[in-house]
């Protein structure tokens, strides 16, 4: 039941009684011992009408509400307080949110596999897509008993052919968030839409023109919210809309620059500043990711090169084969130096006193880049000054790589492109000079994100009424005077473009939980139909779009149903035939570095929950960010030069400062930081974020101004107190490699010199020992499995005689990126529970596939080594041979179980495992309360209770289902009809999943590759999951660079 | 020091039977029965038994507050995690389980080694063994995360038909504690049956002549009785005495049969069971120094006793530091990598220090003094020493478990162990109910058996050349 959806029948009512109401929100309690004492002596008539007038009290209202909070806003509707009482029993027998979802009213199409009829148990997969500020991502998700449940790229989109991110796969959690905003609200007080809707247009039809109403939006990915704004400004011109992505504003990519690079065309790919590989944050990742990493998979045919110049420590730096540091402020100047060497002309770099290295560095990059016409790609970074992109693209154009490597089209992501630091300028001088009359935030929090030299929380006051829509009561949403609950993009309809320009149609997955309402209805609210859905604004946008379409077959609802059921319009990607001219000549000024001694404080959005959007996101706040394994904090990120410099150590707190703003933050190390700069994250301490995100980590928005977005040149020191984080991985900063047998260098990670070294986990080898040695990976034959003949029992037979199928698992650690969108996805898949900051920094985080990173080399500038470890599914498993009563098991197939109901929890397992990829529920980790939790999970999967050992089952769910699939097919299971939630995750394709009995399928093929190697095979563990050494394509001129390499390799 | 120049010393043989004297001349049967019945039959309670009582009754409520809680909430109210998943629990486990073998040792393998010297101890050795072993199956069950479903681990034919997975040295566990405890209960009963009997002939009160009179079993002193009691104790030592082996070697091999480095090797059995002794006896030496001192035994627990005890620590100790020697040997000798950095780990890892606290306490402080009579023989030297020794042994296990677990093979994985209050709360909590346990034990029963010390009496003796003739 969902009494809010007879919202739309609502009358409008009378204008909002604001003084009357403010006085009533006072008043003692009600209990029911007073009812009983107002209701003493009345009978029959009487008695109605002292009912009535008793609901009518402020106490019995606020005594509603505690019971009843979904309600609560329909109690305060006079005409729809009657309904509630008649539904009210009803949903106490429903017992809260579990038995209230359905379907969205409008028609919505299933994807491929489509039952007639619903089918319990039987999920449905629906097309849809996630609108992300930098270009939606084409999802695939799947639904079971319409309740959506598991998130994925759409694999037949051409953009992401399946891939996704962890940020998309969080947005599930996202959805089903217990601590979203349940009602529209007014003063804290709860309200209907219709009233605010009536109030708002009352409002807007009284100015005539749109004088004093200005519209503060996130950046607008949609194109049928731009239609209705542009609607909305021709009936009103003097309406302001300001944009602002907090991450986003002032790069190039939200003015109006359409850019698409194509890794996969290119042999080497330049990265200044770009940080196309650790996520969604840079426009098109997921198509970056996947042709980058397709040219890394076959290395005997040839591999691509990158080069990373980058100010902070991303994984694209540690994918790159040569990395340079730069200080940001170092970058344009190098660019500079780059393009004038390429011969860019009107180039001035300024005057810098370069070191050798870097040099060397620049004097080979150009060689390279000129023995390369055509096939290089440099992409600029996002975060950076605008001239790194004109230089960058005045590179790529005096190249000849425009048009093959890098395209450029007038087309955007974004349909109104805007420069939107200036557009929050503005707004902040309106509202000062008191021109705001009202102030609508359409999914925007600026009180939280606003540049802190504008002193936004003051300018908001002079706003006669502001109004807030978002998904919780958040910073913005608590002082706003109306607050509207708004539907999540799973919730409601709209539309989006990918990256390639592709519009995808966003369907609902299911009604909104709470009610809520998105942009478009409250635009809709100003235009001639006020009520028209979302679902009908998006369809007017687009079927004409399809009826034109020829592409699209039938008449124009099949064509709408194709949509649909695809998830996208064929034909609507940006033409990347039409070159728009590049020039080859710059005309801009490149900004000059600053001093080496100052402090350059380097702003990046948060790897996973960005601008703060996802504080509140239990995954995400979890899963270890790449390169550093911090979860659940954002710190100060610096080199350990400088955690020296200042004498404090990891967790210390230091005091940042940036034009009057100050900020204090925990101390953590980042290996191959540049040095006298320091990293800090956006997006974390939220007040409002819900019970997951407030709180947690410290708030950078109180360093960043305007007039320095990107990095800043501030000030840092040591301030009394300890701030504990959460890192999840063997601490590298305590352990120095010099420790054990004074192996390596003292400036080591000894767990990286370990694991390269004498343990053969991490093996690799340049281009040229690749090319002289293809066996590399199995040198020496201490790290090789011991024969089968060492024992004195049978061993199993797991031969094609015995068994149809032998599951295995082979990543390719040349193509993984570390992106930990597999980790997202198993969470999703596996209804694995977050534990919480504490228990993850003691180490009990329940991740079932971690990416282990490994540091090579000196500290200050490591190459890193991302390994994903989950079960290794060993044939013969170590951990069952233990276990007491036998709740760890293998099946014929290969499998290595846990059967979670005979688990006692001696925990015998987890120790005797040698890649300590068990986890265990010490606490009881899993929610069993919160109805909305239940929605979300895997019916598949089962919850693990406390005291239950778990891991990693190659979502044996999975193989399950394909296996009574192809049963009732009488078929055997088709190589790649079973793709296990990382694997499908995966944007690099980097993990494949199969049968290796079947000889033809592309995990044997894999693992009879000469790359293929097992991790500490000597203790005849006989992992399925096998991974394929590396292959650096290095320049044999920047080779010899001494720090890079260290003695150890496998 | 100085022992080769020790001459005979006249009180130390008994002129009547030229053996070595356990007990002190001058004892009769009416006298030890009389010094020991006493001690139970008083109905004045010393009042330093109330103190040491209230505070080990105040560590056994402190155990149950721990254990509530523990079931409450979950073993994560403990320090363990990934990697180290095995804490305190698993380390308190192998401590108790050793201390208890010293008391099975003195009452089965030296009574078939016809020790006579082991009967004024074996009695409260044996009650020692008995309270240790409720403190170490405390924890198996403790440790585990569902503690409501631990009976999974017996092999019960349930409806279910699943039964244990019998490869498991866990499932190992299982049968040796429980035999262990149920041998250990019984003979220990049994050795008491003849004293209870003495117990019941001399009390006063009803109630007592009552209970004293249940337990003795109908016990009259008859020949019959007696030759029935001596082969049933000869058969329960012979059961118990491969226990004294096997039960520490079971408990090994929760280590030895892992792959982990540090644990994977085939010196644990001998040298666990060593360490067992080591510490079992350092137990013993703990509860005798006080209570010969507080119950005026001198006569009946003598400076031999104490002496032998440190002897038998001497010769244990050294084949546990052997043990230590060959680990520190194959991990270089093996010349396999992850055998010698988890050894180099251990002595210099993060964790290093207690490895060198367990090396002072185990080898360098009692080695080197062991060898001394005069030491041997200095009460408080050997109390305090008894408390070194098993501070090491628990540190033993502490290197083993925890410092192995915290670095193994994977070095993405490594971790570290802090121990939280419940983790102490309960460590300490045993030892209170063990105390409790024990001062119960010397307050009710007879701690010293006069049956068996008063064969020890040159009256029980019978004169060589008359046991010839009668020899049939």
């Amino acid at each position: 039941m969902n009494p809010a959806a007879n919202n739309a029948e609502d009358p409008m009512g009378n204008a909002v009684k604001n003084e009357k109401d403010m006085a009533t929100t006072s008043g003692t309690p009600m209990t029911l011992a007073q009812v009983r004492k107002d209701l003493k002596g009345t009978r029959g008539k009487k008695f109605w009408r002292s009912l009535d007038e008793l609901a009518d009290t402020p106490e019995f209202r606020a005594a509603v509400e505690k019971e009843f909070p979904t309600a609560a806003q329909e109690w305060v509707d006079p005409v729809s307080r009657r309904s509630f009482l008649k539904v009210m029993g009803a949903s106490l027998a429903l017992a809260g949110l579990a038995g209230c979802t359905k379907q969205p009213e409008e028609k919505i199409y299933p994807y491929v596999k489509a039952p007639e009829d619903l089918v319990l148990g039987e999920p449905m997969y629906f097309a849809t897509a996630h609108p992300f500020p930098t270009g939606a991502v084409p999802l695939l998700v799947k639904s079971s008993e319409f309740r959506p449940i598991k998130i994925d790229g759409n694999p037949e989109h051409a953009y992401n052919k399946g891939g996704s991110d962890p940020l998309s796969q969080g947005t599930l959690l996202a959805m089903y968030d217990p601590d979203r905003s349940q009602h529209v609200r007014y003063r804290g007080e709860n309200r209907s839409w219709g009233e605010f809707v009536e109030a708002f247009r009352g409002k807007v039809a009284s100015t005539k023109d749109g004088t004093g109403i200005y519209f503060l939006s996130a950046t607008i990915t949609s194109p049928t919210l731009a239609r209705q704004w542009k609607a909305v400004q021709a009936q009103y011109p003097k309406a302001k809309l300001v944009q602002y992505e907090p991450a986003l504003a002032g790069t190039w990519a939200e003015q109006g620059i359409n850019v698409q690079f194509d890794t996969g065309a290119a042999d080497i790919l330049v990265s200044l500043d770009a940080d196309f590989i650790s996520g969604a944050a840079y426009p098109g990742f997921h198509r970056l990711v996947r042709d980058y990493a397709n040219r890394r998979k076959h290395p005997e045919k040839g591999m691509n090169r990158l080069y990373a110049v980058e100010s902070s420590t991303t994984t694209t730096g540690m994918k790159a084969e040569h990395r340079l540091l730069l200080r940001a402020s170092e970058i344009p100047a190098f660019t500079a130096e780059l393009a004038k060497a390429v011969g860019v002309t009107g180039v001035n770099p300024p005057a810098y006193d370069w070191t050798g290295e870097q040099k060397a560095y620049l004097a080979a990059l150009v060689k390279d880049l000129k023995a390369n016409p055509g096939k290089s790609v440099l992409m600029p970074g996002l975060y950076q000054d605008r001239s790194v992109y004109d230089l960058a693209m005045a590179i790529n154009a005096l190249l000849g790589n425009i048009g093959k490597t890098a395209f450029v089209s007038r087309d955007t992501v974004n349909p109104i492109p805007s420069d939107q630091l200036a557009g929050i300028k503005s707004l902040v001088a309106d509202l000062k000079a008191g021109k705001v009359d009202w102030l609508v935030m359409l999914d925007s929090n600026p009180i939280y994100t606003a540049p802190a030299d504008l002193d936004f929380p003051t300018a908001f006051n002079k706003a006669k009424v502001a109004v807030h829509l978002g998904s919780h009561l958040d910073e913005t949403g608590q002082i706003a005077h109306w607050h509207i609950n708004s539907a999540h993009y799973l919730e409601s309809w709209s539309d989006c473009r990918a990256y390639d320009g592709t519009v995808s149609i966003v369907q609902p997955m299911i009604a909104p939980l709470y009610g809520g309402k998105s942009a478009h209805d409250v635009l809709q609210s100003l235009l001639n139909e006020p009520m028209l859905s979302a679902y009908e604004t998006v369809r007017a946008t687009w079927l004409p779009v399809i009826k034109k379409n020829e592409k699209v077959p039938g008449d124009v609802e099949m064509g709408w149903r194709k949509v649909l059921h695809d998830g996208w319009i064929e034909g609507t990607a940006f033409d990347k035939t039409a070159k728009a001219t590049v020039e080859t000549a710059f005309h801009g000024t490149v900004p000059a570095p600053a001093s080496r001694d100052a402090l350059e404080i380097i702003f990046r959005p948060e790897p996973h929950v960005y601008d703060g959007r996802w504080a509140n996101v239990g995954w995400l706040q979890e899963i270890p960010r790449p390169v550093t394994n911090l979860s659940w904090d954002n710190g100060a990120l610096m080199p350990g030069a400088l955690i020296t410099r200042l004498n404090v150590v990891e967790e210390d707190i230091v005091e940042m400062s940036v034009g009057g703003g100050k900020v204090k933050a925990p101390v953590v190390a980042m290996p191959g930081h540049p040095q006298n700069s320091v990293t800090v994250y956006l997006g974390y301490g939220r007040e409002f974020a819900g019970r997951v995100g407030s709180g947690m980590g410290f708030n950078a928005y109180l360093i960043r101004n305007t007039w320095a977005p990107f990095y800043a040149t501030g000030s840092i020191g040591k301030v009394p107190g300890k701030w504990g984080v959460a890192i999840t991985k063997s601490h590298y900063q305590d352990h120095r490699g010099k420790e054990f047998g004074q192996q390596g260098n003292g400036d080591n990670s000894l767990e990286g010199d370990e694991a390269l070294g004498p343990r053969g986990i991490i093996r690799y080898a340049t281009m040229e020992e690749f090319k002289s040695n293809p066996d590399f990976a199995h040198e020496g034959v201490r790290y090789d499995t011991p024969s089968k003949d060492t024992t004195l029992f049978p061993n199993w037979d797991y031969s094609k005689q015995a068994t149809e199928n032998a599951w295995a698992m082979s990543i390719d650690m040349n193509s993984c990126v570390g992106c930990n969108a597999c980790i997202a996805s198993c969470y999703a898949e596996n209804n694995i529970a977050v534990v919480g900051k504490q228990q993850a920094r003691i180490g009990r985080i329940m991740q079932w596939i971690r990416i282990d990173t490994y540091f090579e080399g000196d500290l200050a500038a490591p190459r890193a080594h991302m390994q994903p470890m989950l079960c290794q599914q060993c044939e013969d498993a170590p951990c069952e041979l233990v276990c007491p009563v036998g709740a760890t098991l293998h099946t014929p197939e290969g499998l290595n179980m846990m059967v979670y109901n005979r688990c006692v929890g001696t925990r015998f397992c987890s120790n005797n495992c040698p890649y300590k990829v068990r986890r265990f529920n010490f606490l009881l980790y899993s929610d069993y309360d919160t109805p909305s939790l239940k929605l979300m999970r895997n019916p598949d999967v089962t919850v693990r209770s406390r005291g239950v050992m778990e891991k990693c089952s190659y979502c044996v769910q999975r193989i399950q289902e394909a296996k009574i699939k192809a049963d009732k097919e009488n078929r055997p299971i088709r190589d790649g009809e079973i793709v296990t939630a990382c694997q499908q995750a995966c944007p690099a394709d980097a993990i494949v999943f199969g049968n290796k009995n079947d000889k033809t399928s592309r995990v044997s093929k894999l693992r009879e590759n000469q790359r293929n190697y097992q991790v500490i095979a000597d203790q005849n563990t006989r992992p399925r999951t096998t991974y394929m050494a590396e292959v650096l394509n290095l320049n044999p001129e920047l080779e010899e660079t001494p720090e890079e390499f260290s003695p150890a390799k496998g | 020091m100085a022992t080769s120049e020790v001459k005979i010393d006249e009180q130390r043989i008994d002129p009547a039977t030229g053996e070595y004297r356990v007990i002190t001349p001058g004892q009769t049967f009416r006298g030890v029965t009389e010094k020991i019945t006493r001690l139970v039959l008083t109905p004045h309670t010393p009042l330093g038994w109330f103190a040491i009582f209230g505070i080990a009754g105040a560590g056994a409520t402190m155990l149950m507050v721990a254990v509530v809680w523990l079931f409450l909430k979950g073993v994560g109210i403990w320090a363990i995690s990934q990697p180290v998943a095995w804490g305190f629990a698993i380390i308190n486990f192998v401590w108790w389980i050793g201390i208890g073998h010293a008391g099975t040792l003195i009452s089965a393998i030296l009574l078939l080694f016809k020790q006579g010297w082991r009967n004024s101890i074996n009695r409260f050795a044996e009650a020692m063994t008995i309270f240790a072993v409720v403190c170490a199956g405390l924890f198996p069950l403790l440790h585990v995360g569902r503690p409501w479903l631990g009976y999974w681990l017996l092999p019960l034919p349930l409806t279910m038909d699943v039964w244990p997975q019998f490869r498991s040295p866990l499932m190992w566990d299982c049968f040796a504690v429980s035999t262990y405890a149920t041998i250990s209960v019984v003979f220990w009963y049994l050795g008491m049956i003849p004293d209870l009997a003495t117990m019941r002939d001399r009390s006063k009160t009803r109630l007592s002549q009552y209970v004293y009179g249940m337990l003795a079993m109908g016990w009259r002193g008859s020949v019959r009785h007696w030759a029935r009691y001596e082969t049933a104790s000869l058969l329960l030592a012979g059961l118990a005495t491969p226990l004294v082996l096997s039960v520490h070697t079971v408990i090994s091999f929760d280590f030895a049969v892992a792959v982990l480095p540090g644990w994977h090797t085939t010196i644990f059995p001998p040298y666990f069971v060593a360490g067992a002794i080591y510490s079992g006896f350092a137990m013993v030496l703990s509860l005798a120094i006080p209570l010969r001192k507080f119950y005026h035994l001198e006569h009946l627990v003598t400076l031999r006793h104490i002496d032998n005890c440190g002897k038998v620590m001497l010769a244990t100790g050294f084949i546990v530091a052997y043990g230590y020697g060959m680990e520190a040997f194959m991990a270089w000798y093996s010349a396999d990598h992850w055998e010698a950095f988890t050894f180099w780990n251990r002595a210099f890892g993060p964790m290093g220090w207690s490895y060198w606290v367990l090396i002072t306490c185990n080898l360098a402080i009692p080695l080197t003094t062991l060898w001394s009579r005069k030491l041997r023989r200095n009460m408080l030297f050997m109390f305090i020493l008894s408390i070194i020794v098993n501070t090491g042994m628990w540190f033993e296990r502490f290197v083993i478990i925890v410092t192995s677990l915290s670095r193994d093979f994977l070095p993405s994985s490594w971790g570290t162990y802090r121990a939280t209050k419940w983790d102490y709360m309960t460590y300490f909590g045993t030892v209170g109910l063990f105390v409790f346990l024990f001062l119960l034990f010397v307050r009710f029963l007879p701690m010293i058996p006069m049956s068996e010390v008063r064969t020890m009496l040159p009256g029980a003796k019978i004169k060589p050349k008359v046991a010839a003739e009668a020899g049939d």
